[in-house]
């Protein structure tokens, strides 16, 4: 289960969520997807690809324009949610649950890396 | 500092996401960009437009004028009729595209695009030297509010719209009491209008049209809907399709453009010479093979060379398919039905050419 108030996010919208077993899962947060509007293209990579933090790994289309996601942490791509893929309005329903994007295993030091990440509620306020 | 219109607390009211368009802060959407896409193709959708330029032309030599700084022949233009227009440097590139409407004996009413008021206006007065001619930008002063789809028509009688209008005309009329300009005309495809109203009298409008518009389920459009409705008719978004260094031939617009207009205009020469023989470039429409969009800016290839560039792209919520305008080389094996590929991400995606517009007009209303 993604529960907000166990994620970390990022300023450029992304979040990650923890799952134990140094693997991670990663999704657009509430308010990106809001902000975007009615998604209708997603483009994700393949399982076993490879990303630093803060490289490009994805791309999200709205109606208006393309948008490019980054990785919070460094990792490996072990698992793509094809659904969203084939049906990308469903992150607009929940970016959580059914709109995740890819669960990776991280390949960098976790604890350095996350130190820019903020927790959901803190990104929240720093939102408003 | 952006600018507001005088309808921005009624878009915060409404809860509009907002984003600066060419210096205003304009409402995007309002709920879905696809739903209000739809709602204007199936029944009436209400825009707050008023950030667009009203440029009033006066004078003895309004005509003269006018016919020095656009190809098409403002002497033909009859009262209250409206004529789509460019206007033209002295290489026959776009400085922007307008409407121009005969509102009296010399008098006429120039409608430009909020992005390029200021450009249109510099030119307009250092062409104005020789003529007898008044120049006055009211846009400060005026909101326009456009009414468009397939029940426009209907809403408006109901609003109390006295006059009925073919497209492309003009006529001073009054709805709830307050003095509107009403124009047949729109940015949409659909049948519409167009409402001129003093600013002071905007919001009053804006409600009662909401408001009597219920019952012809109604619903508030933003720029984004916009974009999309204007694409499928494949008209042109200034900035985007259309710039200084493109010629209305090239722009494919051809159509409006008289071939038999005696008086010199600026950019003449250039401009009859490509109505011959073509311009160095044409505007096609495309179609996506995958799911991939097309995007401004983005490279188009044919035969494994760059032959263009995409101009404007965005899924097309009635075809279900995504769809472009682009610039190619004006090479003639690059036609309806061929395929072609647009560079997206680094990799070459297959689109189809097909005939603009995309969709089927239905602009045009004749009494």
């Amino acid at each position: 289960m993604i529960m907000p108030e166990n994620l970390l996010c990022s300023k450029s919208h992304e979040y990650l969520s923890d799952n134990g077993d140094n693997t991670f899962t990663i999704g657009l947060t509430d308010y990106a997807v809001e902000q975007l509007g009615d998604i209708v293209f997603l483009e994700l990579p393949d399982a076993g690809s490879e990303f630093k933090k803060g490289e490009t790994f994805a791309t999200v289309e709205s109606v208006k324009a393309a948008s490019e996601i980054y990785m919070p942490i460094s990792g490996k791509i072990i698992e793509v949610n094809n659904n969203a893929v084939e049906t990308p309005e469903i992150l607009n329903e929940d970016s959580f649950e059914k709109g995740w994007l890819v669960k990776i295993e991280a390949t960098g030091n976790v604890e350095t890396e996350e130190a820019d990440l903020l927790e959901y509620e803190d990104y929240k306020e720093e939102l408003e | 500092m952006t600018k507001e219109t005088f309808l921005h607390d009624k878009h915060i009211a409404l809860r509009a996401k907002m984003v600066d368009f060419a210096g205003w802060e304009m409402p995007v959407q309002y709920t879905s960009i696809i739903e209000e896409h739809k709602n204007v193709r199936d029944n009436v959708g209400l825009f707050d437009v008023s950030h667009m330029g009203e440029v009033f032309v006066s004078g003895k030599d309004s005509v003269e004028f006018l016919n020095k700084i656009v190809p098409q022949d403002i002497s033909k233009l009859n009262y209250e009729k409206a004529v789509y227009c460019q206007l033209t440097n002295k290489n026959g590139g776009i400085i922007d595209d307008l409407i121009i409407y005969k509102l009296g004996i010399l008098e006429y009413l120039v409608i430009c695009n909020a992005s390029r008021i200021d450009e249109d206006l510099n030119w307009m007065v250092r062409n104005s030297k020789e003529f007898d001619v008044k120049i006055d930008n009211q846009s400060h002063n005026y909101s326009l509010l456009a009414v468009q789809g397939p029940k426009a028509d209907g809403l408006m009688r109901e609003l109390g719209m006295t006059n009925q209008q073919e497209s492309f005309t003009i006529k001073p009329d009054k709805i709830g009491g307050i003095k509107v300009l009403i124009s047949r005309t729109g940015y949409t495809g659909e049948d519409g209008y167009e409402i001129l109203v003093e600013n002071k009298h905007s919001e009053y409008l804006w409600d009662k049209i909401l408001e009597e518009g219920k019952n012809f389920e109604i619903k508030p459009i933003g720029l984004g809907a916009r974009d999309t409705l204007r694409l499928e008719a494949a008209l042109h978004l200034y900035g985007n399709d259309l710039d200084e260094n493109t010629t209305p031939v090239e722009a494919g617009l051809s159509w409006s453009i008289p071939k038999d207009k005696k008086e010199c205009y600026n950019g003449k020469e250039i401009i009859e010479e490509q109505l011959k023989n073509g311009g160095k470039k044409k505007l096609v429409g495309l179609k996506m093979l995958d799911k991939s969009i097309a995007r401004h800016e983005y490279e188009v290839y044919y035969n494994g060379e760059k032959a263009g560039i995409i101009t404007s792209g965005a899924p097309s919520p009635t075809l279900g398919k995504n769809i472009a305008l682009a610039y190619v080389n004006n090479n003639k094996e690059i036609c309806t039905g061929t395929i072609v590929q647009v560079m997206i991400r680094e990799k070459l995606h297959d689109a189809e050419i097909i005939k603009k517009p995309f969709i089927q007009k239905r602009n045009r209303v004749k009494l």
